[in-house]
């Protein structure tokens, strides 16, 4: 883009991808630079004065969430490549993680609560895996 | 005779269960109408355009009016939108008018809903009609002015409008697309990811992590609280009579006319409306300070309100293309994925997707208040389901719905993970969630609007001078900016006091 005058521009179509993301940049560092000035102070008060993150949060539940998220993803594609196009991987890798994540966010583990995530984690699966993969055909890693 | 060949038992059947569904949605807290209708959308890829609709339509008015039930039993809001019930609701249900305090709102709610439709039947053709003389300058002058709509309405102003800019920004990512026009090369893509961001981030997996795992996340930093107790509240006591609403038509006309207003307004979400209403009511009240002690106009101008949003949120998407909350903000997906785009020309082009649109809002609203009245005392009881059996089963789903909606991509999978760890930053540091969503739908377009429209006219004083109605839309720009500068300075200025 060049500029003719103040308000004629001429747009080169070869480099007019970085017209707009230029422009939508420029603004953004202007807002930002905006919100630094009217809100500075109250922000620096906020981390000076803390807690900092994560203090203050439940550790345990939030980022073994996390975690148990992270391991779901990345079993899924692996355990279904040793079962092609059947969404086995999916299938295989939601009891574990359904059973984990259910178990993580229980107060009270008892043997009562433990069998009620059980049968959720082995039933919840089975119906969205036959229903999506086995009924309507549809892709699950 | 071709809407008669769409209105099936299979239709009827997925607005039923969408409404169910969603009204369970809306009454756990944590769970809103937007994660229902995130969370079910790639279920309709197999559905076909009406009946998917039928279905997300449901969802979206079961999910607003659910959450009138713990906000009235438990005093904590189901969706956003009900913060105002609890105001009035709770302490009925503490007097001894649980079920009272719970019709009220429903039968209110129902009000709202046919309001709502109504303008929204009226309105939206109208609108598209006007708006399909637009050119590239008033469409993207139209979308600007969405944006600062926005942000006018955000808690901070500027927050508002560099969220919905950091939108478009993100939805800038990948190929300045060939088919609407660009020059097919890439931006802001790492070299290393160039395979997988070639179209960018997809849209729905970015709406199922920001609104599905995000909410999971604060729910799971929170301590993941148990289900609530009933044990103690009472549901029943004094009976509930449509004389209640003697004396009433004014708020209910009003608060629903707040709520299809505000829903209209982009980016504006439901709070906004009901907590407008309910401020409204108490104003005009001859007793005031009845208000907050269980005085039933409250909880009516509430519920009134906040589903009058549901049929004015559709306004403007169905006309201008332009999302009104959140929620419809993800319908768009339900078009995407059936290869339809929304703007002034869908209703013209679709006119039995129309209708078929419109009986499936009246049905939500008619199952919704009959499920809601006549089974109240067991849906109630839903308030009490575990989270720990919930909310894996939804992670599931938002994985199912990522990894599908392009036919098998792990990379949507991540992506998720990308948006839902943004959503929670975001809540972290009180970026605004609506004007993002809205930035990010819009960007690709306002980009193709705003580039072509240069490469025609080679000035950037044509989007001042092109029309009339580019002049008006600056006027209204004008406006909202000013109104969003004064009522911060007003904020300001209560805040020193």
């Amino acid at each position: 883009m060049s500029f003719d005058s103040p308000f004629h521009v001429t747009i080169d179509f070869d480099t007019s991808h970085m017209i707009f993301p230029t422009i939508i940049a420029i603004i953004l560092g202007i807002l930002f630079t905006a919100i630094l000035i009217t809100r500075g102070r109250t922000m620096l008060a906020t981390i000076t004065n803390g807690p900092w993150w994560p203090a203050g949060i439940d550790h345990m539940r939030f980022f073994g969430t996390l975690v148990l998220t992270v391991i779901y993803f990345t079993a899924m594609p692996s355990v279904g490549d040793f079962f092609p196009n059947t969404g086995l991987g999916f299938y295989l890798c939601s009891i574990p993680y359904l059973f984990a994540l259910s178990t993580l966010f229980l107060h009270e583990r008892t043997r009562r609560t433990l069998l009620i995530a059980g049968a959720n984690a082995l039933i919840a699966p089975t119906i969205v895996w036959y229903i999506l993969s086995e009924l309507f055909n549809i892709s699950l890693p | 005779m071709e809407l008669l060949s769409i209105l099936t038992p299979m239709f009827f059947t997925l607005v039923t269960a969408g409404t169910v569904i969603g009204i369970i949605f809306g009454a756990i807290p944590g769970m809103t109408a937007t994660m229902a209708v995130a969370v079910c959308l790639p279920l309709t890829y197999s559905l076909g355009l009406e009946n998917g609709l039928a279905l997300l339509l449901g969802l979206y008015v079961g999910g607003i009016s659910g959450g009138l039930v713990p906000a009235i039993l438990l005093n904590i809001p189901g969706t956003p939108s009900s913060i105002t019930t609890t105001l009035d609701g709770y302490p009925m249900t503490q007097n001894g008018e649980g079920e009272r305090a719970l019709k009220i709102g429903i039968t209110s709610s129902l009000i709202g809903g046919l309001f709502s439709l109504a303008a929204l039947y009226l309105f939206a053709p109208a609108l598209a009609d006007f708006a399909i003389k637009f050119s590239y300058i008033e469409k993207f002058l139209i979308i600007f002015f969405a944006l600062t709509v926005m942000a006018a309405l955000s808690s901070s102003l500027l927050v508002g409008i560099f969220s919905g800019f950091l939108g478009i920004f993100i939805s800038l990512i990948g190929a300045y697309d060939i088919s609407r026009g660009g020059n097919g090369e890439l931006r802001l893509v790492p070299e290393s990811l160039e395979y997988y961001l070639e179209s960018g981030f997809s849209l729905l997996p970015v709406l199922i992590g920001l609104f599905g795992l995000a909410t999971i996340l604060i729910e799971a930093e929170q301590g993941m609280k148990e289900g609530q107790s009933l044990s103690g509240v009472k549901i029943g006591g004094k009976p509930f009579k449509l004389s209640i609403f003697k004396g009433q038509f004014v708020n209910l006309f009003r608060s629903s006319a707040i709520g299809t207003f505000v829903g209209i307004l982009p980016g504006v979400g439901g709070s906004a409306a009901s907590i407008l209403a309910y401020s409204q009511e108490k104003n005009f009240s001859k007793t005031p300070e009845k208000f907050g002690k269980g005085e039933p106009a409250g909880v009516i101008a509430s519920e009134s309100a906040n589903n009058g949003l549901t049929g004015g949120a559709l306004v403007p998407l169905l006309s201008l293309g332009i999302p009104g909350d959140s929620t419809t903000a993800i319908l768009i997906g339900a078009f995407t994925l059936q290869g339809i785009q929304v703007g002034p020309l869908f209703i013209g082009n679709n006119p039995v997707t129309w209708d078929a649109m419109i009986i499936a809002m009246l049905v939500a609203n008619i199952v919704m208040f009959l499920v809601m009245v006549f089974a109240i005392r067991h849906l109630a009881k839903v308030v009490t389901v575990p989270k720990n059996i919930l909310f894996p089963i939804i992670l599931m789903m938002c994985v199912v719905g990522a990894y599908t909606i392009n036919y098998g991509v792990m990379f949507d999978v991540w992506t998720l993970l990308i948006f839902g760890l943004f959503g929670y930053l975001a809540h972290k540091i009180g970026l605004e969630i609506a004007p993002f969503i809205i930035g990010f739908i819009l960007g690709p377009s306002a980009e193709i609007y705003f580039v072509k429209s240069l490469e025609s006219f080679g000035t950037f004083s044509i989007f001042f001078t092109k029309s009339w109605i580019a002049g008006l839309l600056w006027v209204l720009i004008a406006i909202s900016i000013a109104f969003s500068i004064s009522v911060a300075r007003k904020k300001n200025k209560t805040e020193n006091e």
